[in-house]
């Protein structure tokens, strides 16, 4: 057998010839043939039993998997979407119920009366 | 080539459920795919089975066939998948070990029996490389296919095709280089 370079493209007909002959199947070739034929209404009938099959085993757990999905995606959305209560701004957070506010106090000219100061420490509200 | 001739009538009308065409591509193809179904199982009688099941997948996924490729080249890879499913099945690794008189170095048997013992010789040979290995030299050097139709049999790049033909090729070289029957 003749050498071939590394990545001859050519088929090596020698080599070729001798795995053919290794190869080749010593029973009668019509009998594969009539073998094979025999099974032909066979694999037909089998291949379209089993997709059905597979199909309706897909059915149910689909269906679950699907209903799940739509469970999770909802709980999810809600947690997430769901409106946070605004924040209050810090001018309104410090502003008292009753009275002067803080920055009526800070920027005030005349000192602030001391018994509305420690209203507002004691009571904020 | 690949089984070359004018598959295309035959694959249309297999396809319409002639069972007469499909008959005849069996014929047409029934030595190429059991000798692939043979380089990756070894047992002639697992081979056939394989080839067999390989037949009967692509008949029933006859309408899968996209008729612009060639025919023997999708045919080839599902008769090829069939032999490689049917060994990890049997979960034998068709490796059996090489007799010493395989291997090489022993005593030289006559020109008369030369023959024989080369196939079976060969065949031991085969049996010690990867399948995949297998498949791309049976495939390039026995059954005629490209390069590129390998790689879309075997579902692997077209220089990964070229690289194991050639490991293939050495090694089996390399095997029967001292087995050569004589020439005058």
């Amino acid at each position: 057998m003749k050498d071939s370079q590394p990545f001859d493209h050519r088929p090596d007909p020698e080599l070729g010839a001798a795995l053919r002959a290794a190869l080749d199947p010593q029973g009668d070739q019509s009998a594969f043939v009539v073998r094979v034929m025999a099974q032909y209404d066979n694999a037909l009938d089998r291949a379209s039993i089993p997709t059905l099959e597979v199909l309706a085993s897909w059915f149910r757990p689909g269906i679950a998997a699907a209903a799940a999905a739509l469970v999770l995606g909802f709980l999810f959305g809600r947690t997430v979407l769901e409106p946070t209560p605004a924040t209050e701004s810090f001018d309104a957070a410090m502003a008292p119920a009753e009275g002067p506010g803080l920055a009526a106090l800070v920027m005030a000219q005349d000192p602030p009366d001391a018994s509305v100061v420690l209203t507002s420490l004691v009571e904020p509200q | 080539m690949g089984g070359s001739g004018p598959n295309e009538s035959l694959v249309a009308r297999a396809i319409a459920g002639d069972r007469v065409a499909f008959g005849v591509l069996v014929e047409r193809y029934a030595g190429q795919a059991r000798r692939v179904a043979r380089a990756v199982l070894g047992d002639p009688d697992d081979a056939d089975d394989a080839a067999q099941d390989g037949f009967l997948s692509a008949l029933v996924k006859l309408a899968q066939y996209d008729p612009r490729r060639p025919f023997g080249p999708w045919l080839m890879r599902i008769v090829a998948n069939a032999a490689t499913d049917r060994r990890r099945r049997r979960n034998v690794r068709r490796s059996e070990p090489l007799e010493p008189s395989l291997v090489g170095g022993g005593p030289r048997p006559d020109a008369a029996a030369i023959r024989s013992e080369l196939g079976d010789r060969l065949r031991a040979a085969l049996a010690e490389l990867p399948e995949r290995r297998r498949k791309a030299v049976v495939l390039f050097d026995v059954e005629g296919y490209s390069h590129a139709e390998i790689a879309g049999i075997l579902g692997i790049p077209e220089g990964t095709v070229r690289s194991e033909v050639f490991h293939a090729r050495r090694h089996l070289r390399t095997l029967l280089a001292d087995w050569k029957e004589p020439t005058t």
